[in-house]
């Protein structure tokens, strides 16, 4: 699956968070490289252009230019000026080691959710292991 | 980097009770500066002096290199201004008060003002006093940015509107900088809506700023500390303390211009952190205040 049409991507980045610690030009780079990593974006898809993505989240322009910038320093996009900017596909070993860091960040997520209900990292383990067996049954 | 508004020691009294005292702020061109503060701070008042409605007793008001109120009418045709209650004349349609006010402003962005008309599902012929409170603020923005002003002057102008029309109207606005970089200066309770857009944040309280800060150094300057030990040996931090709860064990303070390096400074005095939170905007602002006004020596 592709995302051809802006609109895909402005789903993919309707929920960032403004109050988050995470500054929101971070939010949308790590969104954009999952969108990468996971095959939701490809070679040479055009994102958005500043003022569309800018305007539909209500976010400052100078916001989304940052993490257009952060996207291309980091290999997943390409900024051809005046043209606006396109996705690009990182080296297989890049995308393996976003991939890697999204299962990261989410297993970090699901860990300080159990911590705060009093749940043991151990006792999630038992609950993942237990988990991941029977969805392989 | 030039300032877009400059206000420089301004006072103004315009009765009894309250008063404008030695205001100055500066709005950096480009930014997108978010103006709080609690209801009778004196924000619409400020807004007023900068564009030259009123006249101030004391100091000096710079407008896009205008100064004012000398050279408000200069300065006026380059600002698109949304104020505070609807401003337009209720006898005519939509279709004639777009051409009123056309008249005024030659760099006026036809195209843009029959798409936004579209969009914002406004029709020609409805007169004034029939729109909504949501259409009346659609229209009001469409008014000041097609005018393809350098500088938008919004006085809350979501202030009342459902959350549909919120989005549509700041949209809009953001689309129009994104094109044509022009300085926003906004007041608005919604603090939520500021903190996604704003780079800048001023501060206003009983007449005068209490704080003027880019918005990333107001967010990360302050901080929720959970400590526990022997907290008085933290007199003289290097920190403001804007409050304080709790004794010995599971103290929470709520501390300004923090750095990371001070937990060491804290750690050296033996006292431990258990947690340092991040406070959003709102949560920043209602503690600054508080502080102040309990009249604390932090400014």
């Amino acid at each position: 699956m592709t995302a051809k049409h802006p609109g895909l991507v402005l789903k993919w980045l309707e929920d960032v968070d403004a109050r988050s610690p995470v500054p929101l030009y971070e939010q949308i780079a790590s969104r954009l490289k999952a969108a990468v990593g996971g095959g939701i974006l490809a070679d040479g898809d055009p994102l958005p252009s500043v003022r569309l993505l800018a305007g539909d989240l209500r976010i400052n322009p100078a916001t989304v230019v940052q993490a257009y910038r952060l996207l291309a320093s980091d290999g997943f996009a390409e900024i051809r000026h005046g043209a606006g900017t396109f996705v690009r596909s990182p080296s297989s070993d890049q995308r393996q080691r976003e991939r890697d860091a999204q299962a990261r960040r989410l297993v970090r997520q699901l860990l300080a959710e159990g911590a705060r209900l009093g749940i043991s990292a151990r006792e999630m383990k038992t609950a993942w292991d237990d988990t991941v067996q029977e969805r392989s049954r | 980097m030039m300032d877009a508004i400059r206000l420089t020691g301004v006072g103004y009294r315009p009765g009894a009770g309250f008063a404008i005292e030695n205001l100055s702020l500066a709005v950096p061109e480009g930014a997108i500066y978010g103006f709080l503060g609690p209801n009778g701070a004196g924000k619409t008042t400020t807004i007023r002096l900068l564009l030259g409605l009123l006249r101030p007793a004391q100091g000096q008001i710079t407008v896009l290199g205008e100064s004012i109120p000398d050279r408000a009418p200069q300065a006026l045709g380059r600002i698109g201004y949304v104020p505070e209650r609807p401003h337009l004349y209720r006898f005519l349609t939509v279709g004639e008060s777009l051409r009123f006010h056309r008249a005024f402003h030659p760099r006026w962005d036809q195209a843009w003002a029959a798409e936004l008309l579209g969009g914002f599902g406004l029709a020609l012929d409805r007169p004034l006093r029939r729109l909504s409170k949501g259409e009346m603020g659609k229209l009001m923005m469409l008014q000041a940015l097609c005018q393809r002003p350098e500088l938008l002057v919004l006085d809350e102008p979501t202030d009342g509107l459902d959350p549909v029309v919120r989005r549509e109207v700041m949209s809009a606005v953001v689309e129009y900088v994104a094109e044509h970089r022009a300085t926003v200066f906004i007041s608005s309770h919604l603090v939520h809506e500021l903190e996604r857009l704003c780079d800048w944040v001023g501060v206003m309280d009983r007449g005068t700023l209490v704080t003027q800060l880019p918005m990333t150094q107001l967010k990360n300057g302050i901080k929720r500390l959970r400590i526990t030990g022997p907290v008085e040996r933290l007199d003289g931090a290097p920190f403001a303390v804007l409050s304080r709860n709790g004794q010995g064990p599971g103290a929470v303070w709520i501390v300004d211009q923090w750095e990371p390096a001070m937990t060491s400074w804290i750690a050296e005095r033996g006292v431990r952190i258990d947690a340092i939170d991040d406070l959003d905007l709102e949560e920043g602002f209602v503690e600054r205040l508080r502080a102040r006004r309990r009249g604390g020596n932090h400014v």
